[in-house]
């Protein structure tokens, strides 16, 4: 299953708990695009992932959009 | 019985809040006669958990609300218990719904109380936030205050940069000491948390005498078990709370976390006050003070012990292990 999660409107911390949560969420199989709004947010989000061993795919679409993508 | 009318002298009052303490309803000061053998250096503790909430918290929060322009938000503010406690209570009483973030090794009465009087608790690991490193709970509060998904939605007091935490130590617990003691008080004691003690107290008794000495006491590890307290020592100018005015500072000194809960504990056996491990730890250092001058301290006590048991636990626990080998 597919899910987008938009934390654009959210600066971290609150992205990193809100993007933890959800990943934490995440059954086998599952795919999470996460969109933020900030490089702080983005940051941090890529390093808590890599903390727990996640490695997602990133894209930047502009300096208020960062969209990672979660797969497990 | 007229309603609106507050009366200390019957006890009598129209709500909750009246109680907090003003000079013309103090907190006790209390003389510390077993723990500290020095006559010519009296040591008068502050009892602040004499406030109807529980602790010195009480002053700021009141304060710092009549003025909040609330509206329909919420009021979210980072505690590690005791502003939590005041601010919920408060809150309660005027009808208005309250988000505490609190550093996940907050005591776990604290926690309770505050889920307790309804307030919606979130724990926050301290090194949640890069931008308030060991503060993640600042950290949360901040975020929830600055995102464009939430700002519309809550209100905090910031008790870290209010002029209003700072006022309420100005115009009440200053005057208290200063009318208690005579205007007498040589030594004046406060630890660092949000600086709002010290700075409001120190100003108003260094106002009255300017040869008045205040001292500042700090945890000497920035991680450490004493909620409430910040080591302001090596922290960055940015993390340092904006109401800390150092010129009525005249001395710093840092106490261990095992210093400030065995003098708590050793207070309680002498002279029968029982306080949390912050008291333990500021009397600490004014009873080294006790052991080369002389003079009139006064020594903040911002809570009790109560609140503490599950730390002071640990302390006892390996006391009696101790007491048992020793057989």
């Amino acid at each position: 299953m597919e899910n987008t999660l938009d934390l654009s409107g959210f600066v971290c911390p609150l992205s990193k708990m809100k993007a933890a949560e959800a990943v934490d969420n995440m059954a086998e199989g599952d795919t999470l695009i996460i969109i933020l709004g900030e490089s702080e947010s983005f940051k941090s989000v890529a390093q808590d992932l890599k903390t727990n061993d996640i490695v997602p795919t990133f894209k930047q679409e502009s300096e208020s959009r960062y969209i990672l993508t979660v797969s497990r | 019985m007229n309603n609106q009318e507050q009366n200390h002298q019957l006890r009598v009052y129209s709500d909750i809040t009246q109680l907090i303490a003003n000079p013309q309803n103090p907190t006790p000061l209390v003389r510390l006669n077993r723990i500290n053998p020095n006559k010519n250096f009296q040591i008068y503790l502050k009892l602040e958990r004499y406030n109807p909430f529980g602790s010195i918290k009480d002053r700021i929060v009141k304060e710092m609300l009549d003025v909040l322009d609330i509206g329909d938000r919420t009021v979210v503010e980072p505690s590690s218990g005791n502003t939590g406690i005041a601010l919920t209570s408060v809150a309660n009483a005027m009808g208005v719904p309250v988000e505490i973030a609190i550093p996940d090794k907050t005591p776990e009465e604290k926690k309770i109380m505050l889920k307790f009087l309804g307030a919606k608790v979130t724990e926050v690991d301290d090194a949640l936030c890069p931008m308030f490193p060991s503060e993640g709970a600042r950290g949360l509060v901040n975020a929830l205050i600055l995102s464009p998904a939430t700002k519309d939605k809550y209100v905090s007091p910031n008790q870290y940069e209010s002029a209003l935490n700072v006022q309420a130590h100005y115009r009440a617990t200053g005057p208290e000491i200063w009318q208690q003691t005579e205007g007498e008080v040589s030594y004046f004691f406060a630890g660092f948390g949000t600086c709002g003690t010290i700075t409001g107290v120190g100003r108003y008794l260094k106002e009255q005498n300017p040869e008045l000495k205040v001292v500042g006491v700090e945890p000497s590890t920035a991680e450490h078990k004493l909620p409430g307290m910040k080591r302001i020592t090596g922290l960055s100018e940015e993390y340092i709370p904006k109401i800390l005015d150092w010129s009525v500072i005249d001395e710093l000194a840092e106490v261990s976390d095992e210093d400030a809960f065995l003098t708590a504990i050793e207070l309680a056996r002498k002279d029968g006050i029982t306080v949390g491990p912050t008291t333990g730890a500021i009397l600490n250092i004014a009873l080294q003070y006790a052991e080369k001058h002389d003079g009139i301290a006064v020594v903040i006590s911002p809570d009790d012990a109560f609140k503490y048991a599950s730390f002071y636990r640990e302390i006892l626990e390996e006391e009696s292990r101790k007491a048992g080998e020793g057989k």
